[in-house]
């Protein structure tokens, strides 16, 4: 099994979803987060002090999914959160030992 | 001891001064509120208003009063008018009696225009509440709304006890309200006498000689106004403040500092007598308070901010200013709003009449000194920094009608823009300055909005005044002046220089006496009781210390989403 977290332009959130159920997704988590990367964040100017935005929000996917299945579901969501531009974000994949679901106990791929 | 009990220990000696402070006034003051008057007051309203208040639109009574200085050049003259109007009465007397009437229904009319006009500047704490709680940060937003809230109340039972008396309590002497009917029992001062008042005497408790249908107008309009200057000061000393260290503050600008300036312009003090007593222009001139009101409450709000110091982490170690940007700028634009329609009743109702039909007038300047001053800061912060600000642009807005609240009703429309203009710009200068050069923690810009702008308003009074209105304005001018008859408040561009001179000290006066007024009281309270929360609250929001609740509980809600959850 992998987990594959994206970190996504907030906006981006609903072609990724469409393109992840597509893709027979059934399942995902998603959370409001912000953070930074190579380009920081930017200055602003408010009643003549400045301040700058470190933090820019991004909204963070989590799924999980068969080992064999990772790669397609990357390319989708490369496909679906992809402008071209600074500050699409990044994904990460990680492999993990187990997974259970908590009302039958099932476990491994039938948990997903 | 442990620090904690320290701070209960002093809490509850600043809780002990007010409740002092209260029943020093109860004793001391009701015995003089509840003397015996000449004239009786009128608590029913079936005395005010008859023929003698009925008159023209030019303001010509119907009734010729009877002439008793003999020595009077135009003794004979008044006489033979005088005897006309009795003859003619004898032959009409059922045109005394509709004199009787159009008296009474014109004070009718003014008390309705000033007491609805008084709900709209009532109206303006909401906009005001609004306005600073959307400019400081969301982790002291309950504090914020709570010390606007708490503001009218205190300031409302001051100026019950003893603010209106010390303001009012000798109005008819020199400035009776004649579109009220002209209160005729506030006529005593506390301290000074004739021209020289500094303090008025009657009407403490609203009691006695204030228990009176014109009185109670008058009050009504004046203690919003007195409202105004109150919560101008939670601008610049939210975030840090105690409240009882506030409550104490709103004490003292309601019963002492705001009423005794106000008696000295409103209430037929010595500085509006001026041109009587000592020849300049029309004596000092504040329309509807720009420095009575505004400067006050700024300038108190100065000496305030100075005392408390900046919120921790406002100043780096380098000294230069950081951003705590405004939490929700959707109450901040829609506060100013509010605060512009309230302005509708705070300018157009000072006429306190609307028989005075310059109100509409009075109600185009100040819609225009608004827009233009707006106008001035969104272009001014473009061409500095390169985009509009705009929480500015709504300083802007407010810089304007402050200033245009003391000229509103002596100036022609262009004035008013260019007065609008001019304070748009001040208050942009005014918050670089406070934030960058004196250091002076200014969350909301109150010092600069209401205390300069105030400042340069009074002032403008004295440059853009074109005569046109205000003859007889503190006795000057009904009779001649400038050698015309019935030549109102004019300025230096029309032609008088005394004036000018007036209004320029008159205002610097104001500010000077609010600062050193309020830095000399709230230095001692503070060597007393530090007026100021500790660090660990103040770098956690003042909400909970404070009050025990927040403003937006879903922040920190999860407990209750188990909880809620749970339940499914």
């Amino acid at each position: 099994m992998k987990k594959i977290e994206a970190i996504i332009k907030p906006f981006k959130l609903d072609e990724v979803k469409e393109a992840l159920s597509k893709e027979g997704i059934q399942g995902m988590t998603i959370s409001e987060v912000k953070g930074f990367g190579r380009q920081k964040g930017h200055t602003e100017l408010y009643r003549g002090a400045e301040y700058v935005v470190d933090f820019l929000p991004k909204v963070k996917i989590e799924i999980l999914v068969e080992n064999e299945r990772a790669a397609t579901v990357v390319d989708s969501i490369l496909t679906a959160a992809r402008t071209g531009r600074i500050g699409d974000g990044k994904i990460f994949i990680t492999s993990v030992d187990d997974a259970i679901r908590i009302r039958t106990g099932e476990r491994g791929n039938d948990a997903i | 001891m442990s620090c904690f009990s320290v701070r209960r220990w002093r809490q509850s000696l600043l809780r002990g001064a007010v409740v002092v402070f209260f029943a020093y006034i109860l004793s001391g003051l009701a015995i003089v509120s509840l003397a015996a008057d000449e004239p009786q007051p009128d608590p029913a309203g079936i005395a005010t208003g008859d023929k003698s208040t009925a008159i023209d639109a030019a303001g010509k009574p119907f009734v010729v009063p009877a002439p008793t200085d003999q020595s009077d050049p135009d003794y004979a003259q008044k006489k033979k008018a005088y005897d006309e109007y009795q003859e003619q009465a004898a032959k009409e007397p059922l045109a005394v009696k509709l004199a009787d009437t159009a008296g009474h229904t014109r004070i009718a009319t003014n008390f309705g225009w000033t007491l609805n006009t008084g709900y709209l500047v009532l109206f303006m704490q909401a906009g005001f509440a609004l306005l600073t709680c959307g400019l400081v940060r969301k982790k002291n937003a309950a504090h914020l709304m709570m010390l606007n809230f708490a503001a009218y109340v205190f300031a409302f039972l001051a100026y019950y006890a003893i603010g209106y008396a010390f303001q009012f309590g000798a109005v008819a002497v020199n400035a009776a309200p004649g579109n009220l009917g002209g209160t005729p029992t506030l006529n005593q001062f506390l301290i000074g006498s004739g021209q020289w008042g500094f303090v008025g005497g009657k009407g403490f408790f609203l009691s006695g000689p204030a228990y009176d249908v014109g009185s109670n107008c008058l009050t009504l309009f004046e203690v919003v106004f007195m409202e105004t200057a109150g919560y101008i000061i939670v601008g610049a000393i939210c975030e840090r403040i105690t409240f009882w260290a506030f409550v104490l503050c709103e004490l003292f600008v309601g019963g002492l500092l705001y009423p005794i300036f106000g008696c000295w312009v409103w209430g037929g003090g010595w500085l509006s007598q001026l041109g009587v007593s000592m020849s300049l222009g029309h004596g000092y001139v504040d329309f509807a308070g720009s420095t009575v009101v505004h400067a006050v409450g700024g300038f108190c709000a100065m000496a305030l901010a100075i005392i408390l110091g900046p919120r921790l982490g406002k100043y780096d170690s380098d000294g230069k200013p950081r951003a705590f940007p405004a939490h929700n700028v959707a109450f901040v634009v829609t506060g100013t709003f509010i605060l512009l329609f309230g302005w509708m009743g705070f300018n157009p109702g000072s006429t306190l009449g609307a028989t005075d039909l310059r109100i509409s007038g009075i109600a185009i300047n100040t819609n225009l000194a608004a827009v233009a001053g707006s106008a001035a800061a969104m272009l001014f912060w473009s061409f500095v920094f390169g985009k509009p600000d705009i929480s500015m642009a709504c300083n802007g807005m407010l810089a304007g009608l402050v200033a245009i609240t003391a000229p509103c009703a002596f100036v022609s429309a262009n004035s008013a823009v260019i007065i609008g203009i001019l304070d748009g710009i001040l208050v942009c200068v005014g918050v670089l300055l406070n934030e960058r050069v004196l250091k002076v923690d200014d969350p909301c810009g109150a010092i600069s909005v209401h205390g300069y702008c105030g400042w340069l308003g009074a002032v403008c009074v004295g440059i853009f005044a074109d005569g046109t209105y205000g003859a007889g304005w503190n006795g000057v001018g009904a009779a001649s002046y400038l050698g015309k008859a019935g030549q109102g408040v004019t300025g230096l561009l029309y032609g008088d220089s005394s004036q000018f001179l007036t209004q320029l000290s008159g205002a610097t006066l104001c500010t000077l006496y609010a600062f050193g007024f309020t830095y000399v009281v709230f230095s001692l309270v503070n060597a007393l009781y530090p007026l100021r929360v500790g660090p660990e609250e103040e770098l956690a929001g003042l909400d909970v210390p404070e009050f025990g609740m927040l403003a937006y509980p879903e922040d920190e809600a999860m407990p209750d989403m188990v909880a809620a959850g749970s339940q499914r």
